[in-house]
């Protein structure tokens, strides 16, 4: 069964964001960039399949500008086999990814595609449900445990207030969360290795996929900034302020 | 020349940038401000990791066994080790593991199974002593430690002082007199078993690394047989003089990687702290602090990977790896100051680890040969060896 993951090319987690001071977005100029961490965590559980003898390859996706090769090649450096790349310049939506990742999947036919939850960017938390939409496959989102057998994959998902068992058919979807696996450290042998990895180009016209944004983005601004606090003398002065200033109690 | 790391070194750069913050930054945070070691349990559970990236035994040459990298992608490496609280002197605890002393791969095959190879799986430690009482800069003309033949061997009187390790070592590479009438052409290399009769460690020396002392040996009557020679009988010095030179190089690099750090510090802080209703990042004086920072830690990285790249190629590096070592140490001290005084009161305390990297980086400008003797070594090339 082959495995398919999708990596995102986001703004590292580690990078104080900055909103561009047009607010038309945010700056990705000469920022640092890394795999999605979710992503990052889709790979690992490919790898990990891969290795139990459940899955037989694991191929990396990604779509966006050139750049987004690193971020395959980050993939195929924990132990991924080969990439696909949909290359283009254009700002892509949530549901040009979907329609992109399906057509790769039609011409791929994974048993499994895995993705990250969201994006620690846009955090929509949409690709991977607009995904088993269009392939009307079976979806288990938010995984914290997968088993596969037998045609089925077992997905215990994080719910709100705990955490939920279903058994899905494959071919499925499933989108990662934080807690599924510790993703590993490349290792130096296959840094080495991922060199000579293949990773395919790809154009969206090719594939007769239509990327244009269906949705506008009017306007980015920082968080409101927090007001200062002030301090209290009393638990009375605290109850007081909490029932009629605050209004919470 | 270009430095920019490719891509294979940049993922590698990640991986361990990625290690330091994720496994070591938070175990630091529950240790002593001073602490050089892991808990055994932690560290144990690390080396399995560094294994798994294929880069424990990072100072390891490959065809003993280590990772297969060239030196300039180990500055890389270096550089991203140092990033935190002890990573001036114990990058990353140790978790990738240590090399042995440069000396110890000049030994015969004999001398490499008992010294060597133990000490590359980990079993053995050394120390390694060359200054005495009466100097380490100019060794040569200092050493008074003599080995004196008998018995098919040496007897060895005389002391070592601010030698590290020592009282934890199994075995150390110590430096005697071996013909009183040569200067340099009369010193010899030894290995000395620790337990030796004849050999101890007299008392430990406090150092400004205050969790981590110097001691003073003593040789008194200390007999070793022909097999403890290292290299041949005056010519201690010709032992590993490439290695050593070498090791400048990834020494410099522990200088920048805590220079970055303490740089990054004081970024972020200059930019959250306001005084006089203004930040301080708006302030010229700091910004000039911050500036000259930046220009002390791109010299010394520049100079670093232009020595790692002369070695890699083969090229003579020895003035290169003396620039690099005399850039990155006294940079490397002038971005820690001023990251501590940009910091102000806080930056004295022991809740940052500006006030460890001050002390520990003064060091630098006297370890691995001092900032004076790299001069003398820089002046002797340009000027040519009859200055000598």
């Amino acid at each position: 069964m082959k495995v398919l993951v999708a990596v995102k090319r986001v703004i590292d987690y580690n990078v104080k964001i900055r909103v561009k001071a047009d607010n038309t977005g945010v700056e990705t100029a000469n920022v640092k960039m890394s795999m999605n961490p979710f992503d990052e965590i889709a790979v690992e559980e490919a790898i990990r399949m891969k290795e139990k003898g459940a899955a037989t390859e694991v191929i990396a996706f990604s779509a966006g500008p050139a750049q987004c090769q690193e971020t395959i090649r980050t993939a195929l450096a924990m132990g991924a086999d080969r990439g696909v790349l949909v290359q283009t310049d254009a700002e892509l939506q949530p549901l040009a990814v979907a329609k992109l990742l399906k057509a790769v999947v039609d011409k791929e036919q994974p048993g499994l595609v895995i993705v990250g939850k969201q994006a620690i960017d846009d955090d929509s938390n949409q690709t991977g449900q607009m995904l088993a939409a269009l392939l009307g496959w079976s979806v288990g989102t938010f995984a914290n445990k997968l088993n596969v057998a037998d045609g089925s994959v077992e997905v215990k998902r994080e719910v709100d207030g705990g955490l939920e068992n279903i058994k899905i058919k494959m071919p499925a979807v499933i989108t990662t969360d934080l807690r599924l696996n510790e993703p590993r450290y490349a290792s130096l042998p296959n840094i080495m290795k991922a060199k000579k990895k293949p990773i395919e180009t790809l154009a969206p016209d090719a594939l007769g996929v239509d990327v244009a944004p269906r949705l506008k983005t009017l306007k980015v601004e920082e968080p409101p900034k927090r007001k200062a606090g002030i301090k209290v003398k009393t638990v009375a002065e605290l109850v007081e302020k909490l029932r009629n200033e605050a209004g919470v109690i | 020349m270009d430095f920019e790391p490719n891509q294979e070194q940049q993922m590698l750069i990640e991986q361990v940038r990625r290690f330091v913050r994720e496994e070591i930054i938070p175990l630091e945070a529950k240790l002593d401000p001073d602490a050089s070691e892991l808990d055994p349990a932690d560290h144990a559970r690390l080396v399995e990791k560094t294994k798994a990236m294929g880069l424990f035994g990072i100072d390891i040459p490959k065809e003993y066994g280590g990772p297969d990298i060239d030196i300039v992608t180990r500055v890389l490496l270096a550089i991203e080790m140092a990033q935190h609280r002890a990573g001036l002197y114990v990058p990353c605890y140790g978790t990738f593991g240590g090399a042995g002393l440069a000396q110890i791969f000049e030994a015969n095959e004999d001398q490499k199974e008992r010294y060597l190879y133990p000490t590359l799986r980990g079993e053995k430690k050394a120390f390694f002593g060359l200054t005495e009482p009466s100097g380490g800069s100019d060794p040569a003309g200092a050493i008074q430690t003599r080995a004196e033949r008998r018995d098919n061997g040496w007897v060895l009187n005389g002391a070592k002082l601010y030698i590290s390790n020592a009282d934890r070592a199994q075995y150390g590479i110590v430096f005697a007199r071996t013909d009183s009438s040569k200067g340099r052409a009369g010193i010899t290399c030894f290995i000395i078993d620790s337990d030796t009769p004849g050999f101890h460690v007299r008392r430990v020396v406090h150092t400004l690394r205050s969790s981590h002392y110097a001691t003073e040996l003593e040789f008194k009557d200390c007999w070793v047989s022909d097999h403890q020679v290292l290299g041949e009988v005056n010519k201690g010095f010709a032992v590993a003089n490439d290695r050593l030179t070498r090791q400048r190089i990834p020494y410099a690099a522990g200088c920048i990687g805590v220079a970055i750090a303490a740089h990054e510090m004081a970024i972020e802080w200059a930019k959250m702290r306001s005084t006089f209703g203004e930040k301080l990042s708006h302030r010229q004086a700091v910004q000039w602090m911050l500036v000259d920072n930046e220009i002390d830690i791109r010299t010394a990285r520049h100079f670093t990977l232009e020595a790692a790249e002369k070695a890699r190629r083969g090229l003579p590096f020895k003035i290169e790896a003396s620039i690099a070592k005399l850039t990155a140490s006294e940079g490397g001290g002038r971005v820690v100051d001023r990251a501590m005084q940009i910091h102000g009161g806080m930056g004295m305390t022991k809740d940052l680890p500006l006030e460890r990297w001050y002390r520990e980086m003064r060091i630098r400008r006297v370890g691995e040969g001092p900032s004076e003797v790299q001069r003398m070594v820089i002046a002797r090339e340009i000027l040519g060896s009859n200055l000598r």
